[in-house]
């Protein structure tokens, strides 16, 4: 079956194709319109809002940042049990504190402590042969290693 | 927003260089060869002026004003170029079988991306830094980039393993090099980078399916793909498989439309993308050699400058530390896998699952793609566009799922990690190769006679008596 063509057109089209491309466009404007309403739930959702806490690192760290020189290579170390959480805070320490660079382990001069905690970073640090060289508050300590 | 210029810059360069040089804009309609040269040149600047940075960081460290200049040069004398050739180009013959319905879908398109775009900025208003990979990955690779002589940080063996500084650098590459000629590092650039990639992916789809086979299919194609919801929820998240998917979409366009120089050239930039690039390239050869041999030469022609820029990263810089690269265990262990049949149900399985978790709610992307195989059908000389896209396809998707299977990593969360971003990769590229296949409702049309025109009626003569 063909419908009457358009009067500027001397082509007619299969009643079939018009409707299942309008039926195709019309999925497509649903499919658009459901992705708005779940990204729109989805981010709106408290836990979703920067769940890494990227924002929050950039603060925490921002003291040290002004402290160090860009080309920096500092150790690291931290109270957070190995897993996906101590990733995590590495990850993003790493990233607020870019260029400089994040080793893990204490073999460089200065070295930075990540805690997830409060408690006593004097003595943790003096565990791994670490001086506190200074308190950036929030769990942000830089020790200097001690002589050996 | 000097970030956003230097974004845009290269995007013009691209798209001068494909008007220029590529024969694009003889195709037609013309709407179509307007967006494959937008979407193309787009992908195409983007991915070179990565590469000039890169280059320029890794030779001549802290002169940032040396890649600026060259790239305004390279964009001012294609400018020229094409202002020089403005009538060259012989005009497309316009298709007189024009569907009815054509602004119709051209408006929903637009209704979607317009959707789409306010559901991302949702996205990018709570995480303006994008999701984990994008921070721990690509843009703090970037910061690194952009740090003038500490670039080399960007691949250092000394970055954790988390950062993989064994990955290929365009997304970073260009984020870094926007951020250091703006000489600030805001989100803007991360985020107009993904955006622009997304809409070029849809732009070459666009009108290349257009070109190919009909204006109102290549609406549709762009619809299909503008309206996959797992693929939009992608766009915002920074990572680098929206613009991975790009690049292989817009390989696999050009080398249909005959394009085999700018088509390689588009498959080189997806491996410096990511990993899974240079198994697309492999692939695309094979393809080449299956289905197009006269024209691997050009298609060899267009990798070489980014391949070697690529190879040169992986065997100098980076010793060819990734997972794709790297050791999978011993032979032995790698026997094993091979013949244990338990992981290839697991990854099947969960392959499945994920097909069918592509759809939100209700919605499946698939049910568009459905109607229209179902109205339209398949024309006649399918083969010829549906063989190499749905081999190239078919090639990729078998490669992703032995690497799942030798995978050094826990099976269970490689799967998790990355399979739906693998399907964001090559949804598109399945799109095309149905799509190339597809009738377009054009190639429907029945030509009816034209109406003959009514015929004054002569008034009666009266009889004179």
């Amino acid at each position: 079956m063909k419908t009457k063509a358009p009067a500027s057109s001397r082509y007619q089209f299969p009643v079939a194709a018009q409707v299942g491309t309008l039926v195709a466009a019309v999925f497509a404007i649903w499919g658009a319109f459901n992705y708005y309403d779940f990204e729109t739930a989805f981010q709106n959702a408290g836990q979703n809002r920067d769940p890494y806490m990227i924002r929050a690192a950039a603060e925490r760290f921002a003291g040290l940042r002004q402290a160090i020189p860009a080309n920096a290579v500092l150790g690291y170390v931290t109270d957070a049990d190995p897993g996906t959480l101590a990733t995590v805070i590495f990850d993003t320490a790493q990233y607020s504190l870019a260029p400089r660079l994040l080793e893990d382990g204490v073999h460089r001069d200065l070295v930075l402590g990540n805690f997830t905690r409060p408690g006593d970073f004097q003595a943790f640090g003096a565990r791994f042969g670490l001086r506190l060289e200074r308190d950036f508050g929030n769990g942000v300590i830089l020790y200097r290693t001690e002589r050996r | 927003m000097l970030e956003l210029l230097w974004v845009l810059l290269p995007v013009a360069t691209g798209a001068m260089l494909l008007y220029r040089f590529a024969g694009l804009r003889a195709l037609a309609p013309r709407w179509a060869a307007a967006l494959l040269i937008a979407g193309a040149g787009a992908a195409l600047g983007i991915g070179l002026a990565s590469i000039i940075f890169f280059l320029s960081a890794l030779c001549l460290p802290g002169f940032r004003f040396l890649p600026m200049l060259a790239e305004i040069g390279l964009a001012g004398w294609l400018a020229f170029e094409v202002y020089r050739s403005r009538r060259e180009a012989p005009s497309p013959v316009p298709d007189e079988k024009r569907f009815p319905w054509t602004p119709v879908l051209a408006l929903a398109l637009a209704t979607v991306l317009v959707a789409a775009t306010m559901a991302m900025t949702n996205y990018w208003s709570a995480n303006p830094q994008g999701n984990w990979d994008a921070w721990a990955i690509w843009n703090l690779r970037a910061r690194f980039l952009a740090a003038g002589d500490l670039a080399p940080r960007a691949w250092s063996p000394m970055l954790s393993g988390s950062s993989h500084p064994g990955y290929p650098l365009l997304v970073s590459g260009f984020v870094g090099r926007c951020w250091s000629y703006a000489g600030t590092a805001s989100v803007v650039a991360p985020i107009a980078a993904g955006m622009i990639l997304f809409l070029a992916l849809v732009a070459m789809g666009t009108g290349g399916i257009a070109a190919l086979s009909g204006g109102s299919l290549g609406l549709l194609f762009g619809l299909a793909v503008a309206s996959s919801p797992f693929l939009l929820h992608e766009v915002p998240a920074q990572y680098a498989d929206i613009p991975l998917a790009c690049y292989f979409a817009g390989a696999l366009v050009l080398l249909l439309l005959d394009r085999p120089l700018w088509a390689g050239a588009l498959a080189s930039l997806a491996a410096w993308t990511k990993d899974e690039g240079l198994l697309f390239v492999l692939a695309l050869f094979a393809v080449m050699a299956l289905t197009r041999r006269k024209q691997w030469k050009w298609t060899l022609a267009g990798v070489a400058p980014a391949g070697a820029v690529v190879l040169l990263f992986r065997l100098f810089l980076t010793h060819g530390s990734s997972w794709l690269t790297g050791s999978g265990g011993s032979s032995a262990g790698l026997l094993m896998k091979l013949r244990d049949s338990g992981r290839y149900l697991t990854v099947a399985g969960t392959v499945i699952e994920s097909l069918w978790n592509m759809g939100f709610g209700w919605y499946h992307p698939i049910l568009p793609l459905l109607v229209l195989c179902v109205v339209l059908r398949f024309k006649r000389d399918w083969r010829r566009d549906v063989v190499p896209a749905g081999v190239l396809t078919g090639l990729m998707m078998l490669g992703y799922f032995m690497i799942y299977i030798v995978t050094p990593l826990d099976l269970n969360w490689q799967l998790s990690t990355s399979l739906d971003r693998l399907l964001v990769q090559l949804w598109p590229l399945f799109l095309i190769a149905v799509f190339a296949g597809l009738r377009a409702p054009e190639a429907m049309a029945v030509e009816v006679p034209a109406p003959e025109p009514k015929r004054k009626e002569a008034p009666a003569r009266r009889s004179k008596r």
